[in-house]
């Protein structure tokens, strides 16, 4: 063993007489300068590999190695130095050239050291040939203060003059990015793309002031979305993709961040372009301004302060007031004019106290047979049912129902009761006590005849139906009255039950007191009042004189029968004097009537989600009970609060023993 | 097919081959003939002449044949080394390597050669790196051994017992060593594998301070972290861990009361469960502790251990321990070579479930016994004993196969890695590698 070891170092010794590293490296320096110069016909790979190879396995990897870096840096120094005594224009250009060149050249070295990569540099931890290339470039090249300059500005002279509308050499441009980019991200930053975002900056800068001084909003939205696109563009065709944020980001922040204010206030600025319609500039605003912290939420401002005010306009607007849906003839427009208002019904959140209205004012156009057509009636409940669901409607179609079923009792009535077709004609209206918005009156004195027929009805209805009450609602019909005046003008009197039962009386009296007729009829004084309002103090209407002449009902007047009575018509209808609008009073009654509906409501809901979910906490019961409700209403929390707690007293819930927040289903 | 077009031709040595640049193309852009394929050079334009290399001829034939066929045959006049550096001139040593030898299997193995080195004393370990190399612990020292095994200059760290060595990488190895009383001497040190410099020496801080430790076993994962059972001058027991490319300790996993952590015999870090298997054998403490520790959590995972069982007459004390993460247990090895097998998804094992087939030698106890050791590749379970290695395979370890030689006495320890085995014997300072042949030509 120690033998062969002595042999083999004595082969080596040998090996290290033969070489002369010298000589070797004169010869590979010389190879070096040739490369450089493009001249290689006279030399050859192998030997040269060989040689280098030979000063690596002889322990002379130093010297190869710095010997490399001397030649490489004096090679560079030289192209540094024509570069600087380049003219004009063409500087980038020979950049360009000189660094393929350079690369070539530095890929024919490695080939020519590959051995020393391998073997020496590991060992010796020096940088590989390739990364050395680059360094040395950087170093000598780059890094030369004459240069850095001169190549900063040709460059940010180029993408000024694309940006005025030149066209320049893209390729070269491409090209000395990547170099940039090869010699590290780092210089690229330093020595392009600070300056870059630095001058863009004030590029737009400028054209931004310029721009707002003689440009609409919509013009300069357009300019600022085109100019992000070009530099966009910019970036993919010569720039490092990590340019593009922060590019764009220059430009949103100086285009638009800095004039958001500026461009949405502008003449034609936003409001302006939501009065016009201007859907494709406020698509690009909403594009540009999203791109900008708080863009979007400015818009959101002055978008909502505007609205707010042409709601309120809208609101003011007396004209339109009453009836702020128009409605159309043909049974189409009414279909489209039904779907707006389901589009409108979407927005309310206190859809029961909706409902309540509508479900009065349904009544009154059943009751009064003031209806255009049950179709619309009934499409529209269906619309309504499919938005919110059965239990919102039932009641609402219950209605129908009893219309519906009181007219077969009518005819049925009147089959079993034949005799009665000679005398007045009593069309009742069964009413369900739950579904209708009713309230229990006392019943009114009917007339007689009236009151007879009545009473007929009742027993052959509860004959009918066991087990049912009835009560009169004397304040919602109507009747037909034949009547014959002073000078035997015949006209057919449409009025209501009330009033029906006051001109009953005149039958049997010329003159009547105030008094008299309130004993006679009981009709509660205030619909009594309205109801001879109507039917005294309405000109063309005034079948009744009132004694004295004043506008209002007085408990001292008396009434007479209007022997004068004229009218055009054969067929008079003597409306009822109503006030058209809601008091505050019944406002709130109304409001009241409503918040009273809502609790067994919440109620039911919490116990519903207690019971399915046993244990939860008071946040997100509360959630819960919102979410569930709010198809018909938003609860209030507080008296979302109130329930539970009134719950907790009833016992259906507990507070939880450990955490006082939990609530826990008793069962 | 027509004429073709690609022909080189070479003069090495004096002797013209002929060959196509489609063959040389599998040498890679990274070797000599990859310049060939550079335009700059204009090397294959004309096919007429011949390009001369001043280079052994018979070497290179073999060479292009390995690029024409993958398949390396050395004649028995071609001295090996001759042919590495003549493979390395031409930059295809790697390509030498990856033919030399089969992928690995532990029932094909075959012993490929023997090794005698210098060490005075026992060995210790011997651990394969990642590129068919090995090194091996001897008292203070570790040589260190190429895949060609040329061996590079050794490591040292202060001259201290060595207790545990592993590869970072092919360029890099670790050892852990015993401190050295009142110097600050010893620890864990990063060597280069080729030249043996120190590169780092790590440190272990308590308190903001850094103390002097005796570094145990490694283990290293494959996020760059290094594993050290670790004992200080004052209570730092337990395990440190190490950043891999800042040198930094960056966690400590110290001893709980009543179980063993800085004596630990052996350190496995598995990569599925994100967990570090640590286990302290008898007879480095009385007892055996085996735990996995989740350095996330700081915690102890699971754990075992051999405190207050009673001892039967036939004494099982467990030897070594490894986790086989796809079944989820651990397998353990008594002095008589039995197998145990542990559950690992209980977070406590109460039992060893001892494999009876394995039942191999009891009683034929040699002179100077090792103990056994275990290894774990590809599914196959592998353990010393005396002196040979079993190979065991399938679900329930069916011994497969035996590893044996007889000269060198008991084997101490061995490695595998870099599709090859080494055995480290402890008689003769001897190691065996064992290869696995390159599959047949049909």
């Amino acid at each position: 063993m120690s033998d062969q070891k002595k042999n083999f170092r004595l082969e080596e010794f040998k090996h290290r007489e033969g070489i002369d590293p010298d000589k070797t490296w004169t010869m590979l320096e010389h190879a070096i300068h040739e490369i450089y110069n493009q001249n290689i016909s006279g030399l050859s790979y192998e030997v040269l590999y060989r040689n280098a190879y030979n000063m690596v396995l002889h322990k002379f990897g130093d010297k190869l190695y710095s010997g490399l870096v001397e030649t490489m840096t004096a090679r560079l120094k030289e192209i540094a130095r024509s570069l600087e005594a380049t003219q004009g224009g063409s500087f980038l250009e020979e950049m360009n050239k000189k660094w393929n060149d350079h690369n070539k050249a530095l890929k024919m070295i490695r080939e020519i050291m590959m051995y020393m990569d391998r073997i020496y540099i590991p060992h010796a931890g020096k940088t590989p040939v390739d990364q050395l290339g680059l360094n040395l470039w950087r170093e000598n090249v780059i890094y030369s203060n004459q240069i850095s300059t001169r190549l900063l500005n040709a460059l940010l002279e180029l993408v000024y003059g694309e940006r005025t509308g030149e066209v320049i050499n893209r390729g070269l441009f491409r090209n000395i990015t990547k170099m940039l980019m090869d010699l590290g991200p780092s210089v690229y930053g330093q020595e392009f793309e600070t300056q870059f975002l630095l001058v863009s900056a004030e590029f737009y800068q400028a054209e931004s002031q310029k721009l707002i001084e003689c440009c609409a909003c919509g013009d300069f939205l357009k300019i600022a979305e085109s100019r992000m696109k070009q530099e966009i563009d910019r970036v993919s065709y010569y720039l490092d993709p990590m340019t593009e944020k922060k590019i764009t980001n220059v430009v949103e922040k100086v285009m638009i961040e800095n004039n958001l204010l500026i461009l949405i206030h502008m003449d034609s600025g936003l409001v302006s372009m939501l009065c016009n319609d201007k859907y494709e500039d406020l698509g690009r605003m909403y594009k540009l301004f999203r791109r900008v912290a708080n863009g979007l939420f400015k818009i959101y401002e002055v978008m909502t302060s505007h609205i707010k005010e042409s709601g309120k306009q809208l609101v003011m607007d007396r004209d339109r007031l009453k009836d702020p849906v128009e409605f159309g003839v043909s049974e189409d427009d009414i279909e489209i004019t039904l779907d707006k208002v389901m589009m409108l019904f979407r927005y309310l959140q206190e859809k029961d106290e909706f409902e309540s209205y509508y479900k009065r004012h349904l009544a009154k156009r059943l009751l009064y047979g003031k209806t255009v057509s049950d179709d619309v009636e009934r499409s529209f409940i269906v619309k309504l049912r499919t938005e919110c669901g059965y239990q919102f409607t039932s009641k609402l179609e219950g209605m129908f129902t009893d219309m519906k079923t009181s007219r077969d009792t009518m005819q049925g009535f009147y089959t079993s009761h034949p005799k009665l077709r000679d005398g007045p004609t009593l069309t009742v209206q069964v009413l369900t006590a739950e579904v209708w918005p009713t309230q229990s009156i006392v019943t009114c004195n009917l007339p007689a005849e009236m009151s007879e027929l009545c009473e007929k009805f009742q027993s052959y209805y509860l004959g009918m139906h066991m087990g049912r009450k009835l009560s009169w609602q004397t304040d919602m019909g109507t009747a037909d009255l034949k009547a014959t005046f002073g000078k035997g003008q015949k006209h057919q009197l449409n009025v209501s039950t009330y009033q029906m039962c006051v001109l009953m009386l005149f039958n049997n009296a010329d003159r009547l007191s105030y008094k008299e007729i309130e004993q006679a009829t009981k009709i509660p004084s205030s619909n009594l009042k309205s109801c001879l309002q109507s039917l005294a103090l309405v000109k063309k209407r005034n079948v009744l004189r009132k004694e004295p002449m004043s506008k209002d009902v007085g408990e001292d007047d008396a009434f007479f029968v209007n022997d004068k009575f004229r009218s055009k018509l054969y067929k008079v209808k003597i409306g009822t004097v109503v006030a058209q609008k809601e008091s505050e009073p019944e406002k709130l009654e109304t409001r009241k009537r409503v918040e009273e509906d809502r609790k067994p409501l919440i109620e039911a809901t919490i116990v519903r989600i207690m019971k399915s979910r046993k244990l939860l906490d008071h946040n997100n019961l509360v959630a819960e009970v919102t979410k569930q409700l709010q198809s018909r209403f938003l609860p209030n929390p507080t008296a979302v609060k109130k329930h539970i707690e009134s719950l907790i007293e009833r016992e259906f819930l507990e507070r939880d023993a450990r955490d006082r927040k939990m609530y826990r289903y008793l069962y | 097919m027509g004429v073709q077009k690609d022909r080189v031709k070479f003069n090495v040595g004096g002797r013209v081959m002929e060959t196509t640049s489609t063959t040389l193309a599998n040498a890679g852009r990274n070797s000599m003939f990859g310049a060939m394929f550079d335009e700059n050079w204009n090397l294959i334009t004309n096919t007429e002449s011949e390009r001369f290399i001043d280079r052994n001829p018979d070497c290179f034939g073999v060479l292009l044949d390995l690029l024409r066929t993958g398949e390396l045959h050395v004649p028995p006049n071609i001295p090996e080394k001759l042919l590495y550096r003549e493979a390395l001139y031409y930059g295809l040593l790697d390509h030498v390597r990856a033919a030399k030898w089969g992928p690995f299997d532990g029932n094909r193995l075959r012993l490929s050669c023997s090794m005698q080195g210098q060490a005075p004393g026992d060995g210790t370990a011997i651990r394969a790196g990642p590129d068919g190399g090995c090194c091996v612990a001897h008292g203070s020292m570790v040589h260190v051994y190429d895949w060609m095994l040329e061996e590079h200059p050794p490591l040292n760290l202060d001259y201290q017992r060595v207790n545990d060595v592993g590869w970072v990488d092919s360029d890099n190895v670790v050892i852990g060593v015993s401190e050295r009383l009142g110097r600050g001497d010893g620890g864990m040190g990063l060597f280069s594998s080729h030249t043996g410099e120190l590169r780092y020496k790590f440190h272990v801080c308590h308190e903001n301070q850094v103390k002097s430790y005796t570094a145990g076993a490694l283990s290293f994962s494959s996020d760059y972290k290094i594993f050290s059972s670790c004992k200080g001058r004052s209570n730092e027991y337990g395990v440190g861990v190490w950043d891999q490319v800042t040198g930094k300790q960056i966690d400590f996993f110290y001893e709980p009361l009543g179980w063993s952590l800085g004596d630990a015999d052996k350190l496995q870090w598995l990569e599925g469960s994100n967990c570090l298997l640590v286990a302290t054998m008898f007879p480095r403490k009385d007892n055996c502790y085996i735990s996995l520790l989740d350095f996330r959590e700081k915690r102890m995972v699971w754990c075992w251990s051999d405190v207050g069982a009673p001892f039967a007459v036939d004494e099982k004390r467990v030897r070594d321990a490894i986790a086989m993460e796809d079944n989820s247990s651990i397998c353990v090895v008594n002095e008589f070579e039995d197998l145990g097998f542990m559950d690992l998804r209980s977070s406590a094992a109460t039992s060893i479930r001892w494999s009876s087939r394995s039942r191999l030698m009891k009683g034929k106890m040699p002179e100077e016994p090792c103990y056994p050791k275990l290894a774990l590749h590809a599914g196959q379970l592998f353990s010393s004993m005396n002196d040979c290695i079993s190979v065991f395979c399938g679900p329930e370890w069916v011994l497969t196969s035996r590893l044996r030689r007889s000269y060198g006495g008991s084997i101490c320890d061995f490695s595998i890695g870099g599709d090859r085995l080494f055995a480290l014997h402890s008689e003769e300072n001897v190691f065996d590698i064992w290869e696995t042949p390159t599959p047949p030509i049909i």
